[in-house]
Parts: structure tokens; C-alpha cells; sequence
């Protein structure tokens, strides 16, 4: 189930939407500012999807953005996890090393493993998931480019993947940059089922592919025989633009909607709760990542001392 | 029962081919001084489990000591992905068998429950049963629904860092346990590294924080900074400039040998001066 009624707003700043490596700027804007960066019109277009009472993930930045403003705004009963280690009712402050001790400083509630897939297999956890491709039917990979057994590319393994696909009825993906090596027609290895065959023979509804988001727009598998379709693009988005990304045809409404953008408020939360911009490192490769890594690594300790550290519990 | 052991004597005490199981997460409190010795001198030929992986099954891959993997995941996180794995699974040089988080903790749960196997929906739909063969799928006796049986997994040894044990083998985990617990209760033997030993009398102090029960202990290794270059919460965050190279040092073979030579033995003491000493790492890790 999509929140459409949410992306039906029309675009109003077709420019405001541009490649995040222009943005350098490493703390908050103090005065209030709608111009923002495809981290924060995803984050808010994530958030918009979460609802309810239920365990909310945060084991990535835009995930535990996503989680938070959810619930500063519109869905204050989620629980939400920590980053990334096993705490609730903390604020998902991003990081790199430092997830246990903001859980701890914060005072968390802990939860075990066991907890956690329980809440999976109980269908009371949300979770956005970042694949490194996802495809035509909903299919998602995280384990290997070509085959499994040699792969062109070993990836990390299946993780908690299959655990989601087989028992919640909402999986929400996203991708950060929709061309055709992370959109595909097939996907190499099926991580998590999508819709197909197997899944009406084996799995019934459980693990359906709820919503995609990417850089280019807002994605569900309305299409003929469950394939991507389009819900919105983000403004400043055309259909040639996505038909150019996507190695498939695409099913688009008539008319193409325009995503929300962010609003100021919206805005405002993302940035307070992510003052050393770890959402950004979603979206850098190669040199540019890696300075952005260390620099964050190296400030991160004194940086977040001033925002939790009072309540640290003692050695 | 004092359970006091020498790193040297852990290492001696595993056979060539024996089944470990690593206890922390990716790059969070893995007992990386008990396999940098393994990965030095261990005899080789194992099998590693590991539910979510790191340096640990990245380094005895490096060091040609693994025969067989059961993992749900081996990576660096944000770091990128582990370079020896990578290769390994490119090359088909090692055995791979590709699990789920869940899986994992259920083998392990199916041996401590003396079952052959635990049911489970997970897997269905995906690619993880068409090329894990350890799984079958079967009907449900009752309704006749379709599952899939996870075999028990049965580690002959379990190696665990903790931030603090007791001669006994009590182990304190101050946060997350990850599947810790489960790898100490299936394996034959586990052996814990720990921060710091302390008496019995002051372990117990830490109530729910001991989470590593002494019945299930065979040996005790103090190692302060056991689990660097991994973090070791609340004490010390992971090092991600030693990650960073060690990824360097894994690109080719000279640079890796360099490393190896440097950093890889079975004195953890020579490792933490190697690393630039106590006060150095304080500096740059401590929270």
C-alpha cells in the first residue's frame, strides 16, 4: 500500500532537486530555507511511507532519517531502532562507529536478535532497504553480480533479506541512483523475492514489494502482471529520463504526478538530526566517499558528545 | 574450575578442520586477537560460521586457513566490501554456503535443542534455496503448507570477546549480544576473550549484563583491545584507519604480506605495540 494521496501535490521548484555532490555545506542553514538535496526529498518521501505502532529499522542514514521525521510528525507510536546496534526509543542519530554508545547514552531500551525477528516474523517491523539491484517484478540482490557460485562481483550474502520477504506485508527499496546497473530487468540473485511464480506457489502475499524510491521518482509493481510502474517523478524528473535509466519498459499514470517536495519543517528535523551529513555518504563513490568518511570519522566522537553524552553510563 | 588460558594454548587446542563459529557483527566486537593467532599459526582446513562477518573471516581467508564459509554476510559495512572474500568467492578457491541472519541463529538453536533441523518459512521465494543445498524444502504434517528445514549447525568450537569474564568463564556484554549466546550454548568448546578478568565476586555485580553462562566455558583469554581493529562498546569504537589499510594492504599480494608480517601473530601484545600502543589507540578510540 502506497500513501499516494501524499505524492499527488504538484511540482513547484523544478530546479531545487539537483545532484547532491553540489552540496558541501556540513551544518544546518540557520535560517529557514526550502531549497534542498535529493538525500532530504527521499528521506521525506521514505518517512511519508511509515505508520503505526510497529519496530521501525534505522540500519542505514536514509532508513533512520526516514524512521525519525515519521515520527516527529505525522507517526509518533513508531518504535524506532537505533544505529545500528540493537536499541529503541532513541533518536537514530547516523554514524559511522558510534551506533551502542548513542543507544546507551541515550538510555535505549535493548533488544536482542531474537526480538528483532520476531518482530519480522510477527509483521510488527518496517524496514527500507537499499539493494544493489532490484528489478522488473520486485526481485532484490545484495549477494553477487553474474552467478552465484563465480560471481563478476561477490557481494556481502543475503543478510536478513529473505527474513523480510517472507513475512511482512510491506518492503519498501530504495536506490540512490537509478541507471540500468541497479535497475534491471532481472535481477542476478534473488535476495528477496519479488512477484512471480515462486512466490504464488511457496509464499502467498507475505513479502510483497510495497514502494521503490530512487533519485528519479516513486516506484510500485501496479503494472501489467506486478512490474514497476510509476506513482510520481520528482520535479524537474521527465518519463524520457526514466524510460533513458530503466532497461525495461516502465508503466507511467496519465498524468505523472509530481513527488512532494520537503517542507521547511521537514527539512529543519533531517538536518538537526543528522549534523554531520552520514545521509550524504549514501550517495558518494570512490575519492569523494572516501574523504567524506574520514572527515566524518574523525569529527564524530567530539560532534556528538555535545548532543547525548550527559547521560553516558559509567564504565 | 579456573579456565585461564594462554592465547598459544587456544590455538593449540583446535585441530586442522574443525567447525568455529565467530560471535559479534561485522565490524563490532569480534575476537580478532584470538583469530589474528589462528590466522598465524592455526592448522587450518576450517569451517567458519559466522551470522553477520567481517575481518575475522576476511583475515583467515588472507591467510589461506578456511576450507568451508556459512555466512549470512561478510563485509566491511561502510567500508566497502571484505577483500579476500570477495576474491575467494570470485575464484571458487573456498567452499561458500550462503544462509540468512535467521537461519543461522536457528542451526545453532536446532543443535542446543538436540533437533536435526528447525522450520522455518524463510528462504521461500528467493535464490538462497536454489543454492544452498544444506536446506530442504517439506510439507507441513499438519496443514501441508510448504517449509523449509534449517539444519542444525554444530560448532565444535565458539570464539566469543566480551568485555568482561570471570576465571569461571561468566561473560559480561555490555549492549548487544548479537548471536553470541547461541555460538557459546551450540559449540563443543567455547573459548571467550575478554577485555579484562575480574573475580568472580565483581562479575556478578553486572546482573542481566552477564550473558555468557559459565556451563556453557571451557576457556578464559584476557586480551584488553581483544577485539581491535572491530570496536568493542562501550570501551572503544572500531578503527576505521586500520581498516582502512588493511583494505589497502589486500590489493595485492606484496602489500598483504607486509601486513601479514607486521600485524599477524599469536602475541597480542606485539600486535597492540605494532598498532602504535595502548595510549595511541586510547587517543583515537576511546568514547
Amino acid at each position: 500500500m502506497s500513501d499516494r494521496s501524499s505524492e499527488e501535490r504538484p511540482g513547484t521548484t523544478a530546479a531545487a532537486g539537483g545532484p547532491l555532490g553540489a552540496s558541501t555545506q556540513l551544518s544546518p542553514t540557520p535560517t529557514p530555507d526550502t531549497s534542498y538535496t535529493m538525500d532530504e526529498l527521499m528521506i521525506t518521501v521514505m518517512a511519508r511511507q511509515l505508520h503505526g505502532e510497529v519496530l521501525v529499522s534505522s540500519v542505514t542514514a536514509l532508513g533512520a532519517l526516514a524512521a525519525h521525521l515519521a515520527k516527529r510528525t505525522h507517526a509518533p507510536d513508531l518504535a524506532v531502532l537505533s544505529t545500528p546496534e540493537s536499541g529503541m526509543e532513541v533518536a537514530p542519530i547516523p554514524t559511522l562507529t558510534l551506533g551502542q554508545f548513542l543507544t546507551d547514552a541515550q538510555q535505549g531500551i535493548p533488544l536482542t536478535m531474537e526480538d528483532i525477528f520476531d518482530a519480522i516474523f510477527l509483521d510488527r517491523f518496517r524496514i527500507w532497504i537499499n539493494p544493489a539491484q532490484v528489478d522488473r517484478h520486485g526481485h532484490v540482490n545484495i549477494t553477487a553480480i553474474g552467478p552465484w557460485d563465480h560471481p563478476n562481483v561477490a557481494l556481502v550474502g543475503s543478510r536478513g533479506i529473505p527474513e523480510d520477504t517472507s513475512h511482512l506485508s510491506q518492503i519498501f527499496y530504495y536506490v540512490t541512483s537509478h541507471t540500468p546497473r541497479s535497475i534491471v530487468e532481472q535481477v542476478d540473485f534473488r535476495s528477496g523475492a519479488g512477484y512471480g511464480p515462486d512466490r504464488a506457489r511457496e509464499l502467498g502475499q507475505p513479502g510483497s514489494p510495497t514502494l521503490l524510491v530512487t533519485n528519479l521518482g516513486v516506484f510500485d509493481w501496479s503494472g501489467p502482471d506486478h512490474t514497476l510502474a510509476v506513482v510520481s517523478l520528482h520535479p524537474g524528473v521527465t518519463a524520457a529520463t526514466v524510460a533513458e535509466a530503466t532497461p525495461f519498459p516502465v508503466t507511467f499514470p496519465d498524468p505523472v504526478p509530481t513527488t512532494a517536495e520537503p517542507t521547511a519543517a521537514e527539512l529543519a528535523l533531517i538536518r538537526a538530526a543528522d549534523p554531520l551529513d552520514v545521509r550524504k555518504l549514501e550517495f558518494l563513490s570512490g575519492r569523494a566517499a572516501a574523504e567524506g568518511l574520514v572527515n566524518i570519522y574523525e569529527r564524530e566522537r567530539q560532534a556528538l558528545h555535545a548532543a547525548v553524552w550527559p547521560h553516558r553510563r559509567s564504565r | 574450575m579456573n579456565k585461564l588460558m594462554r592465547i598459544d594454548e587456544v590455538v593449540d587446542a583446535i585441530p586442522a578442520g574443525a567447525t568455529i563459529a565467530v560471535g559479534g557483527s561485522s565490524l563490532s566486537r569480534k575476537p580478532m586477537s584470538l583469530v589474528r593467532a589462528l590466522a598465524a599459526r592455526g592448522r587450518g582446513d576450517f569451517r567458519l560460521i559466522v551470522d553477520v562477518g567481517g575481518p575475522e573471516v576476511d583475515l583467515l581467508l588472507g591467510t589461506e586457513k578456511v576450507r568451508q564459509v556459512v555466512y549470512a554476510f561478510v563485509g566491511f559495512e561502510i567500508m566497502g566490501l571484505a577483500p579476500h572474500f570477495r576474491r575467494a568467492r570470485e575464484s571458487g578457491s573456498v567452499a561458500f554456503q550462503e544462509w540468512t541472519e535467521f537461519t543461522v541463529m536457528a542451526g545453532l538453536d536446532a543443535t542446543v535443542k538436540r533437533v536435526p533441523f528447525l522450520p522455518t518459512h524463510v528462504g521461500l521465494g528467493t535464490d538462497v534455496l536454489a543454492v544452498n543445498d544444506a536446506f530442504r524444502r517439506f510439507p507441513d504434517p499438519f496443514g501441508g503448507e510448504t517449509l523449509v528445514a534449517v539444519p542444525a549447525l554444530a560448532p565444535d568450537f565458539a570464539l566469543i570477546h566480551v568485555n568482561l569474564a570471570d576465571p569461571q568463564g561468566n561473560g559480561v556484554i555490555l549492549g548487544d549480544g548479537h548471536v553470541d549466546v547461541l555460538c557459546a550454548k551450540a559449540a563443543k568448546r567455547t573459548i571467550l576473550s575478554a577485555e579484562r578478568v575480574v573475580s568472580a565476586e565483581e562479575l556478578q555485580r553486572y546482573g542481566r549484563d552477564v550473558q555468557i553462562h559459565r556451563i556453557h566455558v571451557d576457556g578464559v583469554v584476557e586480551a584488553q583491545w581483544g577485539a581491535h581493529f572491530t570496536g568493542c562498546a562501550p570501551y572503544y569504537r572500531a578503527d576505521l584507519r586500520h581498516v582502512q589499510d588493511y583494505l589497502t594492504a589486500a590489493r595485492d599480494s606484496a602489500s598483504w604480506a607486509a601486513y601479514v608480517d607486521r600485524f599477524i601473530g599469536d602475541r597480542h601484545a606485539d600486535y597492540i605495540a605494532a598498532v602504535g600502543g595502548a595510549e595511541a589507540l586510547i587517543g583515537r578510540l576511546e568514547v
